[in-house]
């Protein structure tokens, strides 16, 4: 880290590619896109590598980044309407077992219409936790909010993705 | 420890983020509660439903088109102590050439002021140039 703040770009590389595959998955889980969420990741970590400078160590380099990135989806998310390509980004469908692979496919679809239908904040809390593994305390330094209103926003989140998925289980579709 | 309190702490408890003595409590609740049982189970399963999911690879070149961008633009500013120094450097370095030229402008008397004029800007110019030097040196630059 102090390498590539003193301008080391074989040490900003290695950076990059230790935090390429969680930044790229919040980012697609955030914006349900492949081609805008790996845009966004590029230009995070290109603004990351321009604003080194003004890192000082107060969070973890990866909070640091991952905010730069929430910041990056919310202006995107004011600016347009996510589109959705859940159904061409996902592997293709194994045919040697084509019932659990439409089970899987089902189960994309669900997690992805329960995470979309949440407001942008509960949705990034929600992500940071559930698939980032991120304590309250580095969601609360990755979205600029206090660890107060990180549970907050995850006990509202997880109400109403209860919600959502209780009508899918009503409708025998999971 | 009511239900509607022990609910609004299940995700939280689930997430291992209370503290020891508000966990046990709930841990005694649970036990005595097949209710709030019920909804931890039902939050579990929705989280265990969310993580059954799949996210699409990144592209290999993600890294290659990052490094590709960061060569074509400057290397970053240093800030905070850095910057501070070269500040401080700066102004320690006029002073010095100011209280220099002043010595020897009063040193040679009447036909010193406009050596003394030449020595200010001397000053200056050697402190810009010195300024741009330190970050080039700090920077690691050309």
């Amino acid at each position: 880290m102090l390498r590539a703040q003193a301008g080391d770009m074989a040490a900003f590389e290695e950076l990059v590619r230790r935090h390429q595959h969680g930044l790229f998955s919040y980012l697609y889980r955030m914006c349900r896109n492949t081609s805008d969420a790996e845009e966004m990741a590029q230009v995070a970590m290109v603004k990351a590598w321009e604003k080194l400078g003004s890192f000082r160590g107060a969070s973890s380099f990866k909070t640091w980044l991952y905010r730069i990135g929430t910041n990056l989806c919310f202006n995107l998310r004011t600016r347009r309407k996510p589109t959705e390509e859940l159904s061409e980004t996902m592997a293709a469908p194994d045919a040697a077992r084509p019932e659990q692979a439409f089970q899987q496919k089902v189960r994309e679809e669900v997690v992805q219409r329960a995470l979309g239908r949440l407001p942008a904040d509960q949705r990034a809390a929600l992500v940071l936790s559930v698939y980032q593994d991120m304590s309250y305390r580095e969601i609360a330094e990755t979205m600029g909010k206090s660890v107060r209103a990180i549970d907050s926003l995850l006990f509202r989140a997880k109400t109403n993705v209860r919600k959502v998925l209780a009508q899918d289980r009503a409708k025998g579709i999971i | 420890m009511n239900c509607g309190q022990v609910k609004r702490l299940l995700p939280p408890f689930l997430d291992e983020e209370l503290s020891g003595r508000v966990r046990e409590s709930i841990a005694s609740h649970l036990a005595s509660c097949p209710a709030c049982r019920t909804e931890l189970e039902a939050l579990k399963a929705d989280i265990h439903l969310l993580k059954q999911t799949e996210t699409p690879e990144v592209t290999p070149f993600l890294v290659t088109r990052v490094m590709a961008e960061v060569r074509a633009r400057k290397r970053p500013v240093p800030h905070g102590f850095g910057r501070l120094v070269g500040s401080l450097a700066a102004v320690l370095l006029v002073a010095v050439s100011i209280g220099v030229g002043v010595l020897f402008g009063s040193g040679l008397a009447q036909t010193s002021a406009p050596i003394a004029e030449n020595s200010t800007e001397a000053a200056v110019s050697y402190v810009e140039s010195s300024t741009t030097g330190m970050y080039s040196l700090m920077l690691g630059g050309d």
